[in-house]
């Protein structure tokens, strides 16, 4: 059972450092947290079973096409949610319009797909008793996942030119818009990657989480957590954070029932956050006067 | 602010009862509606009509933390769960054996939301919006998980029987005008909230905090009692409502209805009560008349609450707000009326000064104010000017509390001013502007000037959640103040106009009415005359030279010279953090040093 | 260095600006402003603090929205977004050397060509790197390691790239050792001799004045003083306009 609790702690741990990342990138790009990083997820579950069980598609063309749908989609949340409210002097109204945006997919979800959790398929035809089949896909999945995915994002914004600039807007997004840099474009960009990686946190870790409308408000909370504790922007804390947090809930679960494991993870994520607000690798807050 | 709690409306509306509701033909025609709908005997529009009573109370309460304060606190729907599992578990006997009875267990329930709803709000105090909305949807998430594992008390996902109440209040038409009775009276206490002083800074909270914070208002303890309202009429609420389900289960507790409260409160528009009393029941029965919807109900409050976010974020209370459509005038000047001042800043006290000494302060390795000594004294206009980077603004800020300076000392007569403490400085009248004026945008003119004395008042919360009498006197004296304030400074005839209509000149004047208000025996002033035409400036002169002339002692942070070299008494030039020279303007104008660190050599 | 047209033999002012009024939010700063940059030319733009020279300077190259009419190269800019300014050959170098720490020298200065094709680009690079050997020998160093005048030199490099035809500097020697302002300032005077022309807003009248054709003095958001550095009396003209009326001790 120890085996289990790693297998599963990771594996879950995976997807919500996915998730983490998914709501980095978009805030990196935009300074804004938005509520459609879980939606991105559990559509990217709900729409591979769709694609794969109800359509029939292949596992490669539903998962090109499941990618594009999270591209899609981060893209319309830049447009339609983040870009009209980052003018406007009242501050937090992205919190509610992003809020609305990933309420009204996750309804037309409940009431079209379903509310049930629906099953995943298999994605890699392995034979269980081969070598490779050792461990079962659904828990290295998503690892493989959260590893290519950083390594992706490492290569991107280290040997890439559009890569670099999506840090110099992280970092100072008033001189990259003097320097000329296209920063509307590359806010646009950004949120396609972001969609990108919640599409494929969803996808790959739906043989574990299942197709279900419900995903959305669990990767909600659970990937925002590795994001208030390894920082606002850190992906590096964001992947250390999920993992630990993967862990954590399974051997909570595993200890003293899911109930209380809920209850320690909120009761950790509070204290931390209380303690630290700005997570236990970021930056102090800016000058208000 | 916008209507149904403005105390502008006090002028024109009825006094007593009714009199702070503007909109008041609406509330009483809801009354009505309510008092009379019984009439009809169709226990149907009875258990909706209750429905909606019971939403509005939480919604009351939401209202203040949500409209009023800011926080977005979208999982509240907790409370609702905690005070419908607190009064049906009690009433039912599942805790220690003993039958509550239903009123006690009621107020059991109420006192666990308002318990929780400090605990669950407190985050708020140290932590970003979207965290703190994140936090409040897990705890919402943790209370019904709660709920279904804790089956002895609250019966798990088998769920509980809620209790009965007795006569005059049994189920049917007693309970309806129990829970009108107790809506109207939650309308009533968070309207007189919503008027009152706390109203007010709450507001300032939420859109200028760091003007809160120098108007004397504590940011932590104005939170800790809203909270604890709108926890106490949400647990209350859950009672009600586990009595009108007469069964509860975990499930009947979802997300979509916090989404609805919220959505309500923010489609009524934020700083009204009315418009969230429309909003939430609007939104409570429309699903009822419009079956097919039903199931994609959820889905249209989300899809109307980004429109409402994106088009009209004022909500239906800005839609009714006519007042503040009618156009002003034009070509408008700024008078002030010096001769009014002594009125408003009372007698001299005795001469005080307000000394610096050996000021430090560090910004990593960058040394924004680097030995400093500076005296400000009653009845002078002491000038600090400096190129770019000098540290005036910081020495200001560190005289209003905002920095903790490294070294040194900072003492008014000999006492020490706490540092870091910008919220006590009212306490030693010590008032300021800002650089960027610091207002709120959808209140009027006068609410703001309000703002500035609500440190002066004597009646507690409580007093003006019953609207006692002091309450009222209180606010006959702040609003009078105000008035007399803002004709000083030459803004009265622009009262009542919501503040973010008014040009940049007028809303420097009107920071500065603020200020007046708290009487202050010294005014710190960042930048006034910045965007100000040239004769503005010279009223703005003659107005600052006539306060001081009262007895204040003025501090003047500028950048136009010869605004400086008109009216202060004593100036003080710095460069890189330390004082390059100090002494009258004339001295000031003619010492090399000065013409050069400012022309640069 | 090259730039991408040769100096013009006519007297067509490569910027022109007319009527512009700017302002953040509803603070009005700029009022009405007319003034002109030749082709080639070094013009000073000098003012107090809060005057309006760095609005001025964001009002141009399209950081902030304006009123008025902007041409530069005969081509009307008025909306403008600093990315068409840059393309167009007018590059701002904002103030506070606002280079990104966490990325590198050379990092830096690419981000600056963004947009053209790879090889013009490199080219380019190391042609502005060219400007500031000690820049260049740290090509490999992240920014958050150069000092503060360093960083300023990176600044001024990454605003070479394009090889504009117009340079705006914002006070590129505040914060900076004499030392290291001379070096800005003999970057300029290259830069003219090279055919780019540079509108420099900087706080030390003496080395300005020394470095420019042209000087305008803005107070108050507006012009109140326009001449040529050859003229007599310079100091004490600008210190009236600084000051207002009342100049009372002469300078010199």
């Amino acid at each position: 059972m120890f085996a289990s609790i790693v297998s599963y702690g990771l594996a879950v741990g995976a997807v919500y450092a996915l998730i983490g990342i998914t709501y980095n990138v978009m805030f990196s790009a935009s300074r804004v947290f938005s509520f459609t990083a879980g939606m991105l997820g559990m559509l990217g579950g709900v729409l591979g079973a769709l694609f794969i069980n109800k359509m029939g598609m292949n596992a490669v063309l539903a998962f090109v096409l499941v990618m594009a749908a999270g591209a899609v989609l981060g893209v319309i949340t830049e447009i339609l949610t983040v870009r009209p409210v980052l003018k406007s002097i009242e501050q937090h109204l992205y919190v509610l319009s992003t809020l609305a945006f990933a309420l009204m997919v996750q309804q037309v979800t409940a009431i079209e797909w379903g509310t049930e959790a629906q099953p995943f398929p298999v994605l890699i035809p392995i034979d269980p008793n081969s070598a490779l089949g050792l461990v079962d896909q659904k828990f290295w999945l998503p690892v493989l996942a959260c590893i290519v995915t950083i390594v992706g994002l490492e290569l991107l914004y280290r040997k890439t030119l559009i890569g670099r600039a999506f840090l110099a807007i992280a970092e100072d997004s008033y001189a990259a818009r003097a320097l000329g840099l296209p920063e509307t474009r590359l806010r646009l960009a950004s949120y396609a990657i972001a969609g990108v990686i919640g599409a494929l946190a969803g996808f790959t870790g739906a043989q574990m989480l299942l197709a279900y409308f419900g995903n959305q408000a669990i990767l909600n909370f659970y990937g925002f957590v590795p994001v208030a504790l390894g920082g606002m922007g850190s992906n590096r804390g964001a992947v250390i954070g999920g993992i630990a947090l993967g862990l954590f809930q399974q051997a909570a679960n595993f200890l003293v029932g899911g109930i209380f494991a809920s209850v320690a993870v909120f009761a950790v994520f509070i204290v931390v956050l209380l303690l630290r607000p700005e997570g236990l690798a970021g930056a102090a807050t800016a000058r208000r006067v | 602010m916008t209507d149904a709690a403005s105390p502008m409306s006090t002028a024109k509306a009825p006094g007593g009862l009714l009199g702070r509701l503007e909109g008041s033909w609406s509330w009483i025609a809801l009354g009505l509606i309510g008092l009379l709908l019984p009439l009809l005997d169709d226990s149907y529009f009875g258990v909706i009509a209750q429905r909606a009573y019971i939403y509005w109370i939480l919604s009351a309460g939401l209202n203040l933390v949500v409209g009023y304060a800011g926080q977005i606190a979208i999982g509240w729907v907790a409370m609702l769960t905690l005070g419908a599992y607190t009064t049906a578990a009690l009433a039912a006997g599942r805790v220690g054996g003993v039958e509550w009875h239903p009123y006690l267990a009621l107020i059991a329930g109420g006192a666990m939301g308002a318990v929780f709803g400090v605990i669950v709000g407190l985050p708020a105090l140290r932590l970003r919006t979207f965290y703190f909305a994140m936090t409040t949807l897990g705890f919402a998430t943790i209370v019904t998980q709660v709920a279904l594992a804790w089956k002895d008390v609250t019966g798990g996902g088998v769920g509980t029987p809620g209790p009965v109440f007795p006569w005059p209040f049994e189920p049917g038409w007693g309970f309806y005008y129990f829970c009108f009775i107790l809506a109207a009276l939650a309308t009533w206490i968070t309207a007189n909230i919503g008027s009152s002083r706390y109203g007010r800074a709450l507001v300032a909270i939420r859109d200028a905090e760091v003007a809160a914070e120098a108007s004397g208002i504590a940011k932590p303890k104005l939170l800790i009692l809203i909270f604890l309202l709108a926890g106490g009429l949400g647990g209350i609420a859950g009672g009600l409502f586990s009595s009108l389900q007469s069964y509860i289960t975990p499930d009947a507790f979802t997300f979509e209805m916090s989404v609805l409260f919220f959505i309500g409160i923010l489609i009524g528009g934020r700083g009204s009560i009315l418009g969230p009393a429309l909003g939430t029941i609007i939104l409570t029965v429309l699903p009822e008349f419009a079956a097919p919807l039903v199931q994609w109900s959820t889905f249209l409050y989300a899809a109307l609450l980004l429109v409402i976010v994106l088009v009209i974020p004022g909500g239906i209370a800005d839609l009714l707000d006519y007042k503040n459509r009618r156009p002003l005038t034009q070509h408008r000047e700024i008078v002030p009326r010096p001769e009014l001042l002594s009125r408003i800043l009372g007698a001299k006290g005795e001469p005080s000064a307000i000394r610096l000494a050996n000021i430090a302060l560090y910004f990593g390795g960058v040394r924004a104010i680097d030995g400093l000594d500076l005296e400000i004294r009653s009845g002078e206009v002491h000038g600090l000017i400096g190129p770019n980077g000098s540290g005036k603004t910081t020495t200001l800020n560190v005289i209003s509390g905002y920095y903790r300076p490294n070294t040194g000392t900072m003492k008014l007569n000999g006492t020490d001013l706490p540092f870091d403490k910008p919220h006590t400085r009212a306490n030693y009248r010590i008032a300021r502007t800002f650089q960027t004026p610091r207002l709120v945008g959808a209140a009027s003119v006068l609410e703001n000037v309000m703002i500035g004395g609500t440190a002066h008042g004597h009646g507690t919360f409580a007093e003006s959640m019953l609207s006692l009498p002091r309450h009222h006197r209180d606010e006959k004296q702040l609003k009078d103040a105000a008035m007399q304030v803002l004709a000083t400074v030459g803004l009265e005839s622009l009262a009542a106009v919501r503040a973010d209509r008014l040009q940049h000149s007028e809303l420097r004047f009107m920071e500065i009415a603020r200020a007046l208000m708290l009487r202050p025996a010294f005014l710190l002033l960042d930048e006034p005359a910045a965007g100000l035409s040239a004769e503005e400036i010279r009223r703005l002169g003659a107005l600052i030279k006539a306060i001081s002339r009262e007895g204040t002692g003025v501090l003047l942070v500028e950048h136009h010279a010869d605004l400086i070299f008109d009216i202060c008494d004593r100036v003080t030039v710095l460069n890189l953090g330390k004082t390059l020279a100090a002494g009258t303007p004339a001295e000031i104008r003619s010492h090399r040093e000065v013409v050069s660190a400012y022309l640069g050599a | 260095m090259p730039t991408s047209a040769p100096r013009s033999r006519t007297h067509e002012p490569l910027l022109e600006v007319s009527g512009l009024s700017a302002g953040y939010g509803k603070i009005g700063v700029l009022n009405g402003i007319d003034f002109t940059v030749g082709p080639g030319e070094v013009v000073a733009l000098l003012g107090p603090n809060g005057a309006g020279k760095s609005t001025l300077l964001k009002a141009i190259s399209g950081l902030l929205p304006r009123t008025g009419r902007v041409t530069f190269a005969g081509q009307d800019m008025s909306k403008a977004d600093p990315g068409d300014t840059v393309r167009a050959g007018l590059v701002h170098v904002v103030e506070g050397h606002r280079v990104f720490t966490q990325l590198s020298v050379i990092d830096n200065v690419m981000l600056a060509g963004y947009g053209l094709p790879r090889e013009k680009r490199t080219a380019q690079v190391e042609e502005a790197l060219a400007f500031f050997p000690d820049i260049a020998a740290k090509r490999h160093d992240r920014a958050v390691t150069l000092s503060g005048g360093q960083q300023q030199m990176l600044a001024v490099a990454q605003g070479l790239v394009r090889r504009p035809r117009l340079l705006m500097l914002d006070e590129p020697s505040a914060g900076l050792s004499p030392v290291l302002v001379d070096r800005v300032l003999a970057a300029v005077a290259r830069l003219r001799e090279g055919g780019t022309a540079v509108l420099l807003v900087e706080q030390l009248i003496e080395k300005a004045l020394a470095a420019s054709d042209r000087v305008y003095a803005l107070a108050r958001g507006s012009i109140v003083l326009e001449a040529s550095t050859g003229e007599g009396d310079l100091p004490n003209r600008l210190e009236r306009a600084y000051f207002g009326q009342d100049a009372h001790a002469p300078l010199a």
